[in-house]
C-alpha cells in the first residue's frame, strides 16, 4: 500500500501529472477493460445496463470517468454517488456524466434481487488503494447488498472493503479486477475470471525504480489482460 | 495506426515532434509522451526529439529553447521516420508566420519524410486552407474536421472526437462516423 502511495506521489510531484490527467486515463482503462470482457452483445438484459457505484474518494472519481466512457462505448450506465466531495474535479466529472444523460440514483436499490433484474454488470468504484480501517455508512450496507448479487462485479483497483494487502475472504468476490498502474498485493487473493491491468501512464524510469516488472501492453492498447 | 512500428523505414522508431507555443504544441507534448509509451520500457532504440518552441510570434523576449536542432531539412530527413506537426492549430490567425515559426514551417515544406499534422496543417488558414503551405501525409482532426480539411490531399485523415458529448455533436451538426470498438480515432475515407 505504501509503495502504491509513493508511486502516486512521484507521478504528481516529480512528473507533474495532474490528478485530472491520471484519473481520466485510469477511468478510460476501466471502461476499455469492461468492454473487452463484457461486450454489449453479451448482456442478458434487454439493454447493456451497468450500475456504477462511486465512493467518496478518487476511486469514485475513476468510476465517474469510467461511466462516461462506457456510455460512449454504447452501454447504459447508471451511477449511485452518495458522498460527493465538494471539489471542482468531482463536481466537473458529475456534470459531465449528467450532461451525457447518465442518471444518478437518489437511493441505492434496496434488494440484491432488484440489482440482478435491472443491471447486467456492477462497477465497484467505492474504495481504492488508500482505504484503511472501518467501512463507514452507507457503504457498509451497500457492500452487504453487493455481496449477495449474482450479476458480475468489476472492481476498480481493489475490491472494496478488502484489506489492500491481505484481501478479505468473506468480502466482495468480484468477477473482474482492473488493477491500476500495477497490481496491489491484495490481487493475489483475487479469484474472479478477469484480471486486467490499466493506467498505462507509468514512465519507464518509474517502473524501473520500483521494480514493477510489468508485462508489455499490446500495441496502443490502454489495457492488458493478465488473466 | 498510420505508421505501425514494423512499417518504419529506419532501424530506430524515431519521430520528431515539433511543438508550437500554444495549445497545439501542448497537444504535441502529450502525443510525444504516449508515442514513447507505445514502444515499451527501456527500449534503447527509441530516440524521440521534441522541439518545443517557446516565445514564438510576437514575443519580445523569447525564452531559450531546449533540445534545439537547427531546422535543417537534411538533418530531419536523415534522423527521423516522421514528423508530427504540432506547431499551430485552429486558433492561429492565417499568415501568422513570424519569428521562429516561419523558419520551421519553411523547413517542413521541404522535408521528404511523412508529416502528421495535428488538427490544422500549421500555417494553413483554418477555413480556406493554403496553397504553397506544408503538405502533410496524415491529418488528425481534433473534435471535428476544420473547413480547411477539404483541401487536405494526404494519405490518411483521422478524426479524434469520441469525447464530444452527444448534445454538442447534435448542436453543431457534426455527424461523426461511428468509432470502431473502443478506439478513440476513426479513419475517414481517403480523399483520393
Amino acid at each position: 500500500q505504501e509503495e502504491a502511495q509513493a508511486i502516486d506521489q512521484e507521478l504528481f510531484t516529480e512528473y507533474k501529472f495532474s490528478v485530472d490527467q491520471l484519473m481520466e486515463l485510469a477511468g478510460l482503462s476501466c471502461a476499455t477493460a469492461i468492454a473487452k470482457a463484457y461486450p454489449p452483445s453479451s448482456f442478458t438484459t434487454s439493454q447493456p445496463t451497468v450500475l456504477v457505484v462511486c465512493g467518496p474518494g478518487n476511486n469514485g472519481g475513476d468510476g465517474l470517468v469510467c461511466a462516461r466512457h462506457l456510455k460512449m462505448f454504447g452501454y447504459e450506465p447508471t451511477v449511485y454517488y452518495p458522498k460527493r466531495p465538494s471539489k471542482p474535479l468531482f463536481e466537473g466529472l458529475t456534470t459531465q456524466c449528467q450532461k451525457m444523460d447518465i442518471p444518478f440514483l437518489p437511493e441505492f436499490p434496496a434488494e440484491a434481487a432488484l440489482i440482478d433484474e435491472l443491471y447486467g454488470l456492477v462497477v465497484d468504484a467505492i474504495f481504492g488503494f488508500s482505504f484503511k480501517g472501518a467501512v463507514r455508512e452507507p457503504f457498509g450496507s451497500i457492500l452487504s447488498t453487493l455481496e449477495r448479487i449474482t450479476v458480475p462485479i468489476a472492481s476498480i483497483d481493489i475490491p472494496s472493503g478488502w484489506d489492500v494487502e491481505k484481501g478479505k475472504a468473506d468480502g466482495l468476490q468480484p468477477d473482474m479486477l482492473i488493477s491500476l498502474t500495477a497490481p496491489k498485493k491484495a490481487a493475489t487473493h483475487f479469484t474472479g475470471r478477469y484480471h486486467f491491468l490499466g493506467g498505462r501512464f507509468v514512465p519507464p524510469a518509474l517502473q524501473e525504480k520500483y521494480a514493477l516488472n510489468l508485462p508489455p501492453y499490446p500495441k496502443t492498447d490502454c489495457v492488458l489482460q493478465l488473466t | 495506426q498510420a505508421f505501425p512500428l514494423p512499417s518504419l523505414p529506419r532501424k530506430q522508431p524515431t519521430v520528431l515532434v515539433v511543438c508550437g507555443p500554444a495549445q497545439n504544441g501542448a497537444i504535441g507534448l502529450v502525443c510525444a509522451r504516449h508515442l514513447r509509451s507505445f514502444v515499451g520500457q527501456r527500449d534503447p532504440r527509441v530516440g524521440l526529439g521534441a522541439w518545443p518552441m517557446v516565445g514564438c510570434p510576437g514575443d519580445p523576449h523569447p525564452l531559450p529553447t531546449v533540445c534545439v536542432p537547427p531546422p535543417q531539412v537534411q538533418l530531419i530527413n536523415d534522423a527521423y521516420n516522421a514528423v508530427v506537426d504540432a506547431v499551430l492549430g485552429a486558433e492561429a490567425e492565417g499568415g501568422e508566420g513570424g519569428g521562429p515559426c516561419a523558419a520551421i514551417l519553411d523547413a517542413l515544406k521541404h522535408v521528404r519524410i511523412p508529416i502528421v499534422s495535428l488538427d490544422v496543417p500549421s500555417g494553413w488558414d483554418v477555413d480556406a486552407g493554403s496553397s504553397g503551405g506544408i503538405s502533410p501525409d496524415v491529418l488528425v482532426s481534433l473534435a471535428a474536421p476544420k473547413r480547411c480539411a477539404r483541401r487536405f490531399l494526404g494519405r490518411q485523415h483521422f478524426v479524434a472526437g469520441r469525447f464530444l458529448p452527444y448534445d454538442v455533436q447534435k448542436k453543431f451538426e457534426l455527424n461523426p462516423p461511428p468509432y470502431p470498438g473502443t478506439e478513440c480515432v476513426v479513419a475517414l475515407r481517403a480523399p483520393r
